[in-house]
């Protein structure tokens, strides 16, 4: 299968089942707003190090925000569910509640199962918070120098899908670079997807564990390494001499899938000369994603 | 089954009717007839819901109310869920002591709407009430939790003592509002004389005010301007009398 003179491997993504929590913050304006969400979302590219994956799903106009102000809609992703609330007051104290004029609501109001964030962080507060229940929803008020920050009780929790991930095998550095933009920006548009690496864009690919090093949960993905083509079983085709990876994690399949799709057609232009995927034999992971099969849902008759 | 149950007075009141029968919560158990039989006491004498109302509708925990009822007392008190809309004037206790559920009055509100009844020690713990209209005496008072919206004038004593909730006031403020809470926030668009135990904080804008007047024009469909919604208030906290953790917010402007 080809798109574009571009080689589409017979093989697939796979991921795991994850835990998904969904922030929007709201500021004064656009730029605090995202301000908070960058901040909140930095060190979280994956859990091997960060202990979640976290990133911005998208920029929210006033009017889809409960206080009409401009707001960022932000996903993040823990490998089991104890640990979520935690990641959660963890960051939004640090990061969201410390941001000038932001207040922060749950993304996820629908599902049943409830993190009691605001209700930890409202100790900050040092039993100066004050609770409001507006439309059957209690927030807490927390007093700072500024005002107050203001900030839900309780937020949502769902599963989610973490690890969706397409390669781009390119024939140098700059065109693999300017393929994973073209990718990240066509994928930035599909709500429920987030791309966690910098910029959507990892480059140092993985494997699991270690040829040499016992303690080590991930090592580089030497089949992917152009450099050491030579003295390892590579899988690089011919002609390709870098290659970048872009990860996702998203709130459902049909999620991931859907930004996949337009992201490998956006990644087939020149200087590409295969996209592939990263798995671990499909033993590890509950999710597929086969590259021929997405790419062919989308195809003209 | 029915969308809603209307209950329609038949003629007008001119004794005081005890209606806290009627109650949302407690309709969806019951058919025409039930609603009609349901015992209400007037003029100090017992009677049934159907020999001052006609009943339409059955099972629905959406009840509408046509008629002046300023003599009907208690309307909705200690209800704990459903939807109460009262087409006119409403009598004095209305939602006293209510813990759930929404209340809706198209016109003037008695006194002690939301509030405790007698002798107990907390108003209304839960649910909302929008007075289209003014409202009496001691709205509000001793309540623990739960929204009341006046969109007209508040009489003396509004939110006297609250444990928490809060009151919006688009009129005026009687004398005494806000006398005496631990709790709680009173925020008013209007002339209010505050209790001397209160002391001004600063004035700001308050998030949870742009949540809470974006919920009530959107769900309720006040009129709440923009200048109202992203305006700066002047916070006052008080009871310094009591706990001291409740507070007044007077709108200030954009």
């Amino acid at each position: 299968m080809q798109i574009d003179g571009v080689t589409i491997a017979d093989t697939f993504a796979e991921a795991f089942t994850m835990r998904a929590a969904r922030v929007v913050i709201t500021a004064k304006n656009a730029r605090w707003a995202r301000q908070a969400a960058t901040t909140m979302t930095g060190f979280a590219t994956s859990v091997i190090g960060c202990k979640c994956e976290a990133g911005i799903e998208r920029e929210l106009p006033e009017h889809e925000t409960l206080d009409g102000r401009p707001g960022v809609s932000v996903l993040l992703l823990t490998i089991d569910k104890d640990s979520l609330p935690q990641r959660l007051i963890e960051r939004l104290g640090q990061t969201v509640l410390t941001c000038p004029t932001t207040a922060c609501f749950d993304g996820l109001p629908d599902a049943p199962d409830r993190l009691r964030v605001g209700k930890a962080l409202r100790v900050f507060g040092d039993g100066f918070q004050a609770s409001k229940v507006i439309g059957g929803r209690r927030y807490w008020r927390i007093p700072v120098m500024e005002g107050e920050f203001l900030v839900a009780e309780t937020f949502g929790m769902q599963k989610g899908v973490g690890g969706g991930n397409f390669l781009i095998l390119a024939e140098d550095a700059d065109s693999a670079l300017a393929a994973a933009e073209a990718a990240v920006e066509a994928m930035s548009q599909h709500p429920g997807v987030i791309l966690p690496f910098p910029g959507g864009v990892a480059r140092s690919g993985t494997k699991v564990g270690s040829k040499r090093y016992a303690n080590m949960i991930a090592t580089t993905n030497d089949a992917f390494s152009p450099t050491l083509r030579a003295i390892t079983e590579s899988e690089l085709p011919d002609g390709v001499n870098s290659v970048l990876e872009i990860v996702l994690d998203g709130l459902d399949v049909p999620s991931i899938e859907a930004a996949m799709r337009a992201g490998i057609q956006a990644a087939c232009r020149p200087g590409v000369r295969a996209i592939s995927a990263g798995n671990y034999g499909g033993k590890l992971g509950p999710h597929h994603f086969p590259l021929r099969r997405i790419l062919g849902a989308a195809a003209p008759a | 089954m029915s969308d809603q149950v209307v209950l329609t007075l038949r003629a007008p009141l001119a004794h005081r009717l005890e209606a806290d029968a009627i109650v949302p919560d407690r309709f969806p158990a019951l058919g025409a007839r039930a609603i009609a039989a349901l015992p209400v006491w007037y003029s100090g004498r017992p009677a049934a819901l159907g020999d001052f109302f006609t009943v339409t509708g059955e099972r629905s925990e959406r009840v509408l109310v046509q008629g002046d009822l300023a003599w009907a007392v208690g309307l909705g008190a200690g209800m704990v869920g459903g939807e109460l809309v009262i087409e006119g004037a409403a009598g004095r206790d209305a939602g006293a002591a209510m813990a759930g559920g929404v209340i809706e009055i198209r016109g003037t509100a008695g006194d002690n709407a939301g509030g405790a009844l007698p002798g107990a020690s907390r108003g209304m713990t839960g649910g909302e009430i929008v007075i289209r209209g003014t409202a009496g005496v001691d709205t509000g008072a001793r309540m623990r939790r739960g929204l009341i919206a006046v969109t007209g004038d508040a009489g003396q004593g509004t939110g006297r003592g609250m444990i928490a909730g809060t009151v919006v006031i688009f009129g005026a403020a009687g004398s005494g509002t806000g006398r005496w809470i631990k709790r709680g926030s009173i925020v008013s668009f209007g002339a209010l004389v505050r209790p001397a135990s209160f002391r001004y904080a600063c004035t700001y804008r308050p998030p949870h005010i742009r949540l809470l007047l974006r919920y009530l024009a959107t769900r309720h469909s006040l009129p709440v301007t923009e200048s109202q919604i992203a305006g700066r208030y002047h916070r006052y906290s008080g009871d310094l009398a009591e706990l001291g953790k409740g507070e007044i917010l007077e709108w200030a402007g954009a």
